[in-house]
């Protein structure tokens, strides 16, 4: 069963999308929401499937392990030239990427009930092909496997933006493949050579005399700091374009305003991390000296982005256009605390990863529901909205506050570790030869999170407060929508509003999986020296429920429980 | 002596001989004899491609006409036979009342052209072999609409075809007077002789026109875009796999330079084929960017198909590495898949009638996969194949043709310059993207402008379709079981050559000393000994080999069971 369930997690949404479009063809609103039932129903066996997936993983991988590995040949094998497999497996690093993929989903399918009302067939089996595509990079452990279902995802997600995207749809998709393909071009041609080098590197340097892209044998590789440099950048360009990171973010504003709300907030909810778990599985374990070497040039760009991003969020009039460019200013923070390459900062570079995609998915969800009754996303003609969706109101303040990292809720906790990772990056009394990154960069980075209080609240305060202004003959009852959120509606997002809480309180258990995994997977797999217990950082383990001692995880790695540590001390004050 | 010949030619002399009972069967009165031709012509190559599986090792007659059959010449009469029975069911039907098969007939004779062009030991028999190819090629762009278009295609075509065959003879004039025969098996090149240089580039201007390759890729737009979509569909692989062919053919003559297992052509030749290569994969891409007619965007994009596979030939057949680095192998797989994506793309095209004419443009497959489905599924299926998608088999295609050119090696002696090409290529893949993703949601998003209608009575084109779409689809979920079967064998024998490779083959020495002056060539380096003796040693050890056997494993001297 362990074995199998990662397989049967990215199928059932194949099978799935295959059953959806088979169904009898729907012509009214009534057939739209059989099908989209249907959908539900497949959606929701993948998250049960993901939930035992979780359950088998904590009870039988090790600390920082991988589990539930399943391979078999796809081309070739171990005796000829070529070995290409069809390998899955998860770790503390893809575990709750999974579960956000798969927990989306089902939400996403539940708020299209009434906004879909034309071709459902192919609108759910498209966001089930995506299912089934994201889940399956997250999981692939061979690397042209993980490349085909990185490349695959554009696909459904290029159709969704098209046949059911905003007035400027087709230009907003074909902008986002197109980009996004050229990008991915050059990561192919990284993927090849790291195959090559698999196959010609001297076995002292860790070649296998095969064509192979299993993962743990391209990280045994020891590759010529000049050739890293190269792959790096070529890997790079497929990843950052899709993170994205500053300057190559130009296709996300697009893409998000067009997108129908299911589209955004999948877009931004997963395929974003898709550039950023990109970088954190391949190119730092495979790719360390380039990693180190290009770790300020890739944060100096994380870091202009984050400023960036939120100046020009600040400025759009456009609802859906200003959490657009909040993700550009965001996702920053993910490849900054990422390239501190210190355990905080990839435990929280990670974290931060899942909580943007809870609270962004969960904006661009409240966003769409205001547009299905009001047809308009613009501050101008938008505004009171509390007065007459009070429900509404309280869960976009709820995200809002999660987005900017208000202690207590989600945001806070991955943001505080990714300032933290920056912040002791370079220094030296802390035990990291390899620190790339220094204070400035956080200082920098943490002006962003200013900035990003004063574009959120601004946005609730306009959209929310003041007289009720709102188009002509709106809100929009047609599709039979009351005027505040309907019960399907609050069904959509509570669980998510819950998620933003529980983890805002008590991120324990997922920061003790991904803790041990990055130091495992990443920073072990780097080569950096097993990191000394820092007395700068950790202080006493508080008896907060965010603490892990060091006694709970077996065989812990001492940076890690530093990082605990850290999180725990910072507790007391910032709580609420 | 002639039944050895006879038996070594099966498939070829059934084509041929099939192809004119067709005619004859056209010639009876009213459908039945149509629709006798069309089950003949099906027949027939059923009958060919039977031959092929079944048959066992051929001997190899020197001394009656010059063949020699190889591995080559196995794996292209597998590929061809087998794309060309859905050329046959893509073309199966007669546009006009007055058509009596010769449609079918053509192709048949294109096709027979097509496996002698693999199979030709001798200048001659090569030459008549590419124009056996491309003069039925030249009929059927005329004949194939009652279009003025048409027959102004067909005349352009021809022209330019004579004139390219014209230079391809002259400089198999100059290649004669060099070495003083002209049995290719016999004729080892020096590229330094000017008269050596001059032949081949007159020889390698005309396999350009063949294969649609910049500077000889003007025509092809106004061709296709003149002929039916289906004839279309059959132009974008066999003349293109013919010129390939006969572009390896040529290449076999020069001597390989290079370190190790690595084969590389003299650098004069390099050079000139990276920068046709390149230039064809840019020019082509551009040129279908700036195009707004369906059948004038796959036609140049088949232009840029004819690059990349020019990067495989560049490469050409590597001993170790399998089809990550064999760039024969990975040439044959993507023509392969090419040209059955091609031809689903261009069989949609003739099977739509958008407000009663033929659906050509853009606008005219507005509301496609709406109105129906299943067409609509073929095109895009095939375009996202064409594009080079995961999961499709252009996917893989590509995969081996890049991995080839990234993976020559430190023995090659322009090592950086592959690199770059594939560079090129891969960019190139993503230029071509942008024009594929406008067919894909041209038929995708917009509501329907005119009214598209299937054409009825087209049961074989139909199932071609299905065909094609599976081909553009199957091989990217299971690349090993197409993989086999796309393989010209890198072993002895398995290429046709020149005594400026391996000599021992040509003088017919029996398989072991020939394997041994094979093996003299790989001086491998000392710490892949081990890893690259599977591959070499494949013959020794054919336990090792099984990775790729297919269930009917090529001999080293062509197709057959073992």
């Amino acid at each position: 069963m362990s074995a199998s369930i990662l397989t049967l997690l990215i199928a059932l949404p194949l099978v799935g999308a295959v059953a959806v479009a088979a169904a009898r063809p729907a012509h009214d609103p009534a057939g739209c929401i059989r099908v989209g039932r249907q959908a539900l129903a497949w959606s929701l066996g993948a998250l049960v499937l993901a939930a035992l997936a979780v359950y088998l993983f904590l009870t039988t991988a090790e600390p920082g392990g991988t589990g539930l590995r399943f391979e078999a040949p796809w081309v070739g094998g171990p005796g000829g030239p070529v070995d290409i497999r069809f390998h899955v497996a998860v770790d503390g690093l893809s575990l709750w990427l999974v579960v956000l993929a798969a927990g989306l989903l089902p939400l996403c399918i539940w708020s299209s009930f009434s906004a879909i009302r034309d071709r459902p067939r192919a609108y759910y089996a498209l966001m089930l092909l995506l299912e089934s595509g994201m889940i399956g990079v997250f999981c692939a452990r061979d690397l042209l496997l993980f490349y085909v279902f990185f490349e695959f995802t554009l696909v459904p997600l290029f159709l969704l933006i098209g046949m059911w995207g905003g007035p400027r749809r087709h230009e907003a998709a074909a902008t986002f493949f197109i980009y996004t393909m050229a990008g991915s071009m050059l990561t192919f041609a990284g993927v090849i050579v790291l195959a090559w080098l698999a196959w010609s590197l001297p076995p002292e340097a860790g070649g296998v005399g095969r064509f192979t892209f299993d993962l743990q044998t391209l990280y045994d590789l020891r590759i010529d700091p000049a050739v890293q440099w190269w792959l790096f950048i070529a890997l790079a360009a497929g990843f950052a374009i899709k993170v994205p990171l500053f300057p190559f973010h130009t296709w996300l504003p697009l893409a998000h305003t067009e997108a129908p709300t299911a589209g955004s907030v999948l877009l931004a909810g997963v395929l974003l991390k898709l550039g950023t778990y990109g970088f954190l599985r391949l190119s730092l374990p495979m790719l360390p000296e380039a990693s180190v070497a290009l770790a300020p040039l890739l944060a100096g760009l994380a870091v202009i982005g984050i400023l960036y991003g939120a100046l020009a969020a600040w400025a759009q009039g456009d609802v859906k256009k200003l959490i657009a460019y909040s993700s550009v200013s965001h996702l920053g923070f993910c490849i900054l605390g990422m390239f501190s390459l210190r355990p905080a900062g990839l435990t929280g570079s990670l974290l931060y990863m899942i909580n943007h995609g809870l609270s962004t998915g969960a904006l661009f969800l409240v966003v769409g529901m205001v547009y299905e009754r009001y047809h308009t996303r613009a501050f101008d003609r938008l505004g009171g909205l509390a007065r007459s969706m009070p429900q509404m109101a309280f869960f976009l303040v709820l995200f809002t506050l999660s987005s900017i990292g208000l202690p207590g809720l989600n945001g806070f906790v991955g943001e505080f570790l990714v300032l933290l990772g920056t912040f002791t990056s370079a220094d030296p009394a802390h035990g990291t030869p390899a620190g790339p990154l220094g204070v400035a960069y956080a200082a920098f980075a943490a002006l962003g999170i200013v900035l990003s209080a004063l574009y959120m609240l601004s946005m609730c305060r306009r959209l929310l407060f003041g007289p009720l202004r709102a188009p002509l003959e709106t809100p929009d009852r047609s599709t039979g929508l009351s005027p505040d959120l309907t019960g399907r509606e609050i069904g959509v997002l509570a669980p998510l509003a819950l998620a933003c809480v529980f983890l805002g309180v008590y991120p324990r258990p997922v920061i003790e999986t991904i803790q041990p995994a990055v130091q495992r997977q990443i920073l072990d797999v780097m080569g950096a020296e097993p990191r000394q217990a820092d007395p700068g950082i950790a202080g006493p383990a508080a008896a907060s429920p965010w603490a892990v001692s060091s006694a709970e995880v077996a065989d812990p790695p001492a940076g890690a429980a530093a990082v605990c540590d850290a999180t725990a001390r910072a507790t007391p004050e910032d709580m609420p | 002596m002639i039944l050895d010949l006879a038996r070594c030619m099966a498939p070829e002399l059934v084509l041929i001989t099939g192809a004119t009972f067709v005619l004859l069967a056209g010639a009876l009165a009213g459908d039945a004899g149509r629709s006798l031709g069309r089950r003949l012509a099906l027949a027939t190559t059923a009958v060919a491609l039977a031959l092929v599986l079944t048959a066992g090792p051929p001997e190899t007659p020197r001394n009656l006409l010059e063949i020699q059959a190889s591995g080559l010449s196995g794996c292209v009469r597998l590929i061809g036979l087998s794309v060309g029975l859905l050329i046959l069911l893509v073309n199966g039907y007669g546009p006009t009342p007055e058509e009596r098969c010769e449609r079918l007939a053509m192709i048949l004779y294109s096709l027979a052209g097509l496996l002698l062009t693999a199979l030709a030991d001798d200048l001659v028999l090569l030459f008549l072999a590419i124009e056996l190819v491309s003069v039925p090629a030249y009929v059927l762009v005329a004949i194939s609409r009652g279009d003025i278009r048409a027959q102004e295609a067909g005349v352009k075509y021809f022209f330019l075809g004579a004139l390219s065959a014209a230079l391809m003879a002259y400089g198999f004039s100059f290649l004669y007077g060099a070495t003083g025969t002209t049995v290719l098996s016999a004729i080892s090149l020096r590229p330094e002789a000017t008269g050596v240089r001059i032949g081949l580039l007159l020889a390698f201007a005309g396999v350009a026109f063949k294969m649609a390759a910049v500077p000889f890729h003007l025509y092809v737009a106004d061709v296709y875009e003149g002929a039916s979509a289906a004839v279309a569909g059959m132009l974008g692989f066999l003349p293109k796999l013919a010129g390939l062919v006969a572009g390896i053919r040529l290449l076999m003559l020069l001597p390989g330079e290079g370190s190790g297992a690595v084969w590389v052509p003299p650098l004069p030749v390099f050079a000139m084929l990276w920068a046709v290569a390149a230039a064809t994969m840019t020019i082509g891409n551009v040129l279908g960017l700036l195009e707004g007619n369906v059948k004038r965007i796959l036609a140049w994009s088949g232009v840029a198909h004819a690059g990349t596979m020019l990067v495989a030939l560049l490469v050409g057949p590597q001993t170790e590495g399998g089809p990550m680095r064999d760039g024969s192998w990975a040439l044959m797989f993507y023509a392969t898949v090419y040209g059955a994506a091609n031809l689903g793309a261009f069989g949609v095209l003739e099977l739509l009638e958008a407000g009663g004419r033929p659906a050509e443009t853009l606008e005219d497959l507005a509301g496609l996969t709406r109105r129906h489905p299943w067409a609509g599924l073929a095109l895009v299926v095939c375009v996202f194949s064409l594009m080079g998608m995961p999961p499709t088999a252009g996917f893989v295609g590509k995969l081996w043709v890049l991995a080839a050119a990234f993976s020559v090696g430190d023995g090659h002696p322009q090592r950086t310059a592959m690199l770059v090409l594939g560079v090129i290529a891969a960019i190139n893949a993503a230029v071509a993207a942008a024009y594929y993703l406008r067919i894909v949601a041209a038929c995708c998003l917009p509501p329907e402008r005119a009214p598209l209608t299937l054409r009825s009575g087209t049961p074989g084109l139909r199932l071609g379709l299905v065909a094609c779409g599976l081909l553009a689809v199957l091989p990217g979920l299971w690349p090993a079981g197409l993989l086999p079967w796309t393989r010209p064998d890198p072993l002895p024998g398995g290429w046709p050559t020149g005594k400026g490779i391996h000599a021992a083959i040509g003088s017919g020495e029996p398989e072991g000393k020939a394997h041994s002056a094979e093996t003299g060539r790989q001086a491998v380096c000392p710490s892949h000994a081990a890893a690259a003796m599977p591959m070499s040693a494949g013959h020794a050890n054919p336990a090792v080999e099984l990775v790729f056997n297919p269930p009917c494993a090529f001999s080293p001297h062509g197709p057959g069971p073992r």
